[in-house]
């Protein structure tokens, strides 16, 4: 428990430091790191669960990417701004370091795999974002049909 | 005579509208806003205006092309092209502002010169000071070498390394060094540094530090927006960030390599 605290706070302050360097809005800071690190907390709460690290990637940027869209209708802004920063958490870097690793000390074949779990690690966030934006779509469209057909009868 | 300067006029007008739509469509661009929104917040803002036929079509790495028509028998037709090269760094903030003034372009009346003010003003939004992104960098480095395994020491050196291979990129950019090679040096420096951190101070793991330093330039923005252009049919957008992302994270991958070759076949013979 203490883990997942401590990871919360840790991506928390991260996600921060990518708001500053991208220069997220001032009044969006504090959601904006509430979202990378909800992101990461369930990246981490997934892997605890003994998920594969692909299906753990794939639900947490499927969270990032919803809560994204609630802020993003909330504060009626555009998504973008949510989740450029809140998804750098999930980004694979220790796969693209560990696989560069692999490579350079001649082990051909680990390389390979880890490289191949970091394609699908982010072949997976992608994945997460794109169900859940098809997903909004299909929502939005049919509400606005039944709100169309509410106000005709 | 008078149909002719009613025509001149209406051409001024309608130049006007063009050169404040493309404006607002290269500011969003190159601050890294998506496709789809460039092209909207175009067709939005000349509809806005009572033209009824607009076209824009906008690849990342291509440019803006939009024409648009007032309709009529007399009226010209006008094509805009711009050619943008490269993309800025990004600012969300310029998104939002953007995003916030073509909605009140749109509902309320604004006049064509008011809006093209308030484009400058936009236009001009001065990114952070280039201490506290120093200071967000080291943060991310920091952070990111605790996450994945590093100690309160890694959490010391990522922080100076981080800044300062930040800072190195910031340099490098100002001479328009081209973006692998950015990445390529940092990632080495980082890299380099960390070794010297982790041969000097007993306890430091460079792989934690050299991870951390690595989430800085990790290429969210591409990956995130290719996916984007993807779901919204901009294919050919989509392709050419996920190539960016690619070639980025080979970059930096590379450039640790490099350091970490050389460091091992050299075997820390001087420290």
């Amino acid at each position: 428990m203490i883990h997942l605290f401590l990871s919360f706070l840790y991506a928390l302050m991260a996600t921060l430091g990518f708001s500053i360097i991208f220069h997220v809005p001032l009044r969006h800071f504090p959601v904006v790191a509430f979202i990378g690190a909800a992101g990461w907390t369930i990246y981490q709460i997934c892997t605890a669960y003994d998920m594969s690290v692909v299906m753990s990637c794939f639900l947490s940027s499927f969270a990032v990417g919803l809560f994204s869209d609630l802020a993003s209708r909330f504060f009626k802004d555009a998504a973008t701004i949510f989740i450029i920063p809140g998804i750098l958490c999930l980004v694979p870097g220790s796969g693209i370091y560990n696989s560069m690793l692999q490579l350079v000390n001649g082990n051909l074949k680990g390389g390979a795999l880890t490289c191949g779990q970091t394609l699908a690690m982010a072949g997976s966030i992608a994945l997460g974002l794109l169900v859940v934006g098809a997903a909004i779509r299909i929502i939005v469209a049919i509400t606005r049909k039944a709100v169309n057909i509410a106000s005709k009868l | 005579m008078t149909e002719q300067t009613s025509k001149q006029i209406n051409d001024q007008k309608n130049k006007k509208i063009l050169i404040l739509a493309v404006r607002a469509g290269e500011i969003m661009m190159k601050s890294g806003a998506e496709i789809y929104r460039v092209e909207d917040t175009i067709e939005r803002i000349c509809k806005a205006c009572n033209i009824p036929y607009v076209d824009v079509f906008a690849t990342q790495t291509g440019g803006i092309f939009v024409s648009l028509d007032s309709g009529g028998d007399k009226s010209d037709m006008f094509t805009y092209i711009k050619r943008i090269k490269g993309s800025g760094d990004t600012d969300l903030t310029k998104i939002s502002e953007i995003n916030r003034f073509s909605r009140e372009f749109t509902t309320t009346d604004l006049s064509v010169e008011e809006g093209m003010k308030r484009l400058k003003e936009i236009d001009h939004i001065k990114p952070m000071p280039f201490a506290i992104r120093l200071l967000g960098a080291a943060l991310v480095a920091s952070f990111f070498s605790l996450i994945f395994g590093g100690n309160i020491l890694d959490f010391v050196c990522a922080f100076f390394i981080g800044g300062f291979s930040y800072l190195l990129s910031g340099f490098l950019s100002r001479y328009s060094i081209n973006y692998f090679i950015r990445g390529l040096c940092c990632c080495a420096a980082a890299a380099f540094l960390a070794l010297l951190a982790s041969a000097v101070i007993p306890g430091a793991d460079y792989s934690a530090i050299i991870i951390g330093t690595l989430m800085i330039f990790v290429p969210g923005v591409a990956i995130t927006n290719s996916i984007r252009d993807f779901l919204s049919g901009d294919m050919l957008s989509g392709l050419a960030r996920a190539t960016e992302a690619f070639i980025i994270a080979i970059s930096l991958a590379v450039g640790a390599g490099m350091v970490l070759t050389l460091w091992y076949s050299v075997g820390g013979v001087f420290i």
